[in-house]
């Protein structure tokens, strides 16, 4: 375990220091990072500012929601996310070859080799949104804090859920990064309150792919109203870990190791 | 031989240029189509999160900042359609070039690199054109039911090809930013975000507040997508201003001559620059 530990700090350095090489760029990806993520909360914002509202939630309980997030993207995007990139470039130049030759799992050196330190600006963009809404409702009791903790955590794991699902994609998609753009575009139904959509895509990103656990449901037990139907959200969660798992490893058997 | 003549050559090269360089992207590109076919799935759904959360807004009043539901869904459709035909990677493959060095190869070339990539851009339009462009306009209209005629076609076409040159000009400008700054990767972001924010992507500018308004009012920007779908829609009005549609796709056509114009002089200083680094 601590082996494993030291690792992935050694991929972190590296990946640090390689980025340093153009330190001005690298500080304003990672700026650019946190303002890319901030399309969602401004556009809450100009709507509130107009007199209009997102029925049943008040500004600093939606921008809370976005928050919580942001905050989940922002520890899954530098510290395990980058394995979407890490897998589709080197399929593409035919490194994957490499990470098989290790004595150590595919899976583990995907991720130590794809610490993304930009990204970390999403995390300081997660942290600020979530502290300043936090900071503008009723504060949540020691329950609250509990039930969020969890449904935090759930919610890193289905980010990892994805991630699997993604990379495993690159291996057979040879260099297609917009497999990025699809899973924005799904996830984008995560940062507004679900009660915003119908009845069938409110069970479509809760019971089906889950996406409400990746802000809406941790941010309503923050909120001490508890989404209905967190716990069948909190199974298909699990299974939906389990099955990204599983595809991931069935991708790689079907890695032909031809580049692109 | 007479000047018009030569006038006349020198033309039809240029055009042959342009159709070589235009088919052979076309054809470079044909073969990640299935990439740029993502955006058969992304576009709509994007869309379909939008069109919820304004249904929901809307849920309680008729007109939000003079926009009924209808034409806000409408200004979403119409902008995502518009950004689809103006897309644009000059700023990417310039800086791609200059930090790798392959740029050395364009200098020994007898052709501006400029006109060069934008003859890229049209080859790699044509092709989103079928690929991307045609299924999600048919989606947007039969699905969606988004209006998506325009009431004055000359001039929205006019007007979207006037953003189709002007987004290639912005970008390009970014992209000659590499000759000081050799890895750009930040600063492309940053102006991307800040050009779609004020261009009127993520929401119509009227929504910002007026100061906001009247300080976008005097950039570029709004040329890019805001200025072409109001033209689409009919009517334009920024910051209380309304004008009528000739008078913006004129001011439109300035400002895009004004980016050329700084194009030319970042490229002239910028050029002096290069060593052939990573070469």
């Amino acid at each position: 375990m601590m082996t494993n530990f030291r690792l992935y700090l050694q991929g972190v350095k590296v990946a640090l220091s390689s980025r340093m090489a153009y330190r001005g760029d690298f500080f304003m990806s990672m700026i650019i990072m946190l303002l890319v993520e901030m399309g969602a909360p401004l556009l809450t914002i100009l709507i509130y500012h107009n007199g209009a509202s997102f029925p049943g939630w008040t500004m600093y309980e939606a921008l809370l929601l976005q928050g919580v997030f942001l905050l989940a993207k922002g520890i899954a995007f530098p510290f395990f996310f980058g394995i979407v990139w890490n897998t589709i470039g080197r399929v593409q130049e035919g490194t994957f070859d490499l990470l098989l030759i290790k004595p150590k799992s595919v899976l583990f050196l995907a991720i130590v080799t794809a610490f993304d330190s930009e990204d970390l600006g999403k995390l300081l963009g997660g942290i600020t949104l979530f502290a300043l809404s936090l900071s503008e409702i009723p504060p949540p009791g020691l329950w609250e804090w509990l039930q969020f903790a969890a449904l935090f955590f759930i919610a890193l794991t289905t980010l990892f859920g994805f991630a699997l699902i993604l990379a495993g994609l690159g291996i057979v998609w040879i260099g297609n990064f917009r497999v990025y753009d699809i899973f924005e575009s799904v996830v984008n139904f995560g940062k507004y309150p679900a009660a915003l959509f119908s009845k069938s895509v409110q069970t479509m990103i809760t019971l089906i792919i889950p996406i409400a656990i990746l802000g809406y449901i941790p941010a309503t037990a923050l909120l001490g109203k508890p989404a209905a139907g967190t716990w069948s959200a909190v199974t298909v969660s699990v299974v939906f870990l389990l099955f990204s798992l599983w595809f991931w490893h069935w991708m790689l058997k079907k890695y032909s190791s031809a580049g692109g | 031989m007479f000047s018009g003549q030569k006038m006349l050559i020198k033309l039809r090269h240029t055009i042959e240029v342009l159709k070589a360089t235009a088919v052979a992207t076309y054809k470079e590109w044909t073969a990640y189509r299935s990439h740029m076919a993502v955006s058969i799935f992304v576009g709509p759904v994007f869309f379909l999160t939008q069109a919820f959360i304004w249904r929901a807004v809307y849920s309680s009043r008729t007109t939000l900042n003079g926009l009924t539901l209808e034409q806000m869904l409408t200004y979403y459709g119409i902008s995502a359609v518009i950004n689809y035909l103006t897309y644009d990677s000059a700023d990417w493959d310039l800086q791609m070039l200059i930090r790798t060095g392959q740029f050395l190869t364009f200098m020994l070339r007898p052709l501006s690199y400029g006109y060069f990539a934008f003859s890229q851009k049209v080859g790699h339009r044509i092709l989103a054109f079928w690929v991307e462009l045609v299924p999600i306009y048919l989606i947007f209209f039969y699905l969606f039911k988004i209006e998506l005629i325009p009431v004055a076609p000359w001039w929205a076409l006019l007007s979207i090809f006037l953003s189709f040159v002007l987004v290639f000009f912005t970008n390009y400008c970014i992209g000659i930013t590499a000759f000081w700054l050799t890895k750009t990767e930040g600063i492309r972001r940053a102006f991307l975000v800040a050009r779609d924010l004020a261009a009127g992507t993520f929401i119509p500018l009227t929504f910002f507040p007026e100061i906001m308004q009247k300080a976008l009012f005097f950039l570029p920007f709004q040329f890019i997508t805001y200025v072409p779908t109001r033209v689409f829609i009919g009517d334009y009005e920024l910051v209380g201003l309304t004008m009528s549609i000739p008078e913006i796709v004129g001011l439109q056509f300035v400002a895009t001559l004004v980016m050329y114009g700084v194009s030319k002089i970042l490229w002239r200083f910028g050029i002096k620059r290069f060593t052939g680094v990573g070469a």
